[in-house]
């Protein structure tokens, strides 16, 4: 039975699972880079409040964005 | 990215820098398509125009601001390895801390610190969301052990045939 078996004995994901694992977690990442940068400079250029916290959860969601998007293209890349 | 089945040490800068390379020019291909569709005046001759404008002008830098990165983070990655003697995910935040060091030396001592402290965090980041993903994919999959035990039964099926034939 030809099953492609890694080096632990499980399968080896297939190509289109490494690319979304990869999103996932340039995303997790992204979003937690997101959360302790955007912090910092969300509360230095003055936001307070309700305010911080839309800015703080926008960051978060772009750079997860991002993050996702770059690890995604370089899991994509390598299989 | 960050997987421990990597290349072997020297290669493994070309390796890094070649796929940061790739990396950068194909996310900012990306990126810089949207946003210089974003950035045209209407009209979407313009549109497309200005689209690739932006990714002839804007995608090559980024890939080779990604590969000084990873070259450079590569290469303090296996000076550490051959100094410590030992590949642990504190040689990754280390050389990610002094490659933003060393990339904003230029700007003096506050930015140097700030830039690696950026780095170091991220790295951190990245390798214990890859410590995490490893324990939970050898949790989640079952199948792990059953294909690990399966040479087991083997031989047990082929004990069974000799006696059977006995």
């Amino acid at each position: 039975m030809p099953v492609s078996v890694g080096p632990y004995g499980q399968t080896q994901p297939s190509c289109l699972d490494r690319v979304k694992m990869g999103f996932m977690m340039g995303f997790a990442v992204g979003m937690a880079a997101g959360a302790m940068f955007g912090t910092f400079s969300c509360l230095r250029i003055g936001m307070r409040g309700r305010e911080l916290m839309g800015g703080v959860g926008k960051t978060m969601m772009q750079s997860g964005g991002t993050f996702g998007t770059f690890m995604a293209i370089g899991m994509g890349i390598r299989c | 990215m960050e997987e421990y089945a990597r290349e072997p040490c020297p290669w493994r800068i070309v390796d890094d820098c070649g796929g940061a390379f790739t990396m950068g020019a194909i996310g900012g291909g990306i990126f810089q398509a949207v946003k210089g569709f974003r950035n045209s005046p209407s009209g979407m001759n313009h549109r497309m125009k200005g689209s690739l404008t932006a990714i002839k002008t804007r995608a090559p830098q980024l890939g080779g601001s990604f590969a000084v990165w990873g070259g450079l983070f590569s290469m303090i990655d296996c000076g550490l390895v051959k100094v410590r003697g030992k590949e642990d995910p504190w040689n990754s935040i280390t050389s990610g801390a002094m490659t933003g060091a060393i990339l904003a030396a230029r700007n003096g001592p506050v930015a140097m610190f700030g830039s690696a402290a950026m780095g170091g965090i991220l790295l951190a980041l990245i390798e214990g969301a890859g410590i995490l993903l490893t324990r939970f994919a050898s949790a989640q999959f079952p199948t792990g052990p059953q294909f690990a035990e399966e040479p087991a039964p083997m031989p047990a099926s082929s004990f069974g045939d000799y006696r059977q034939y006995q």
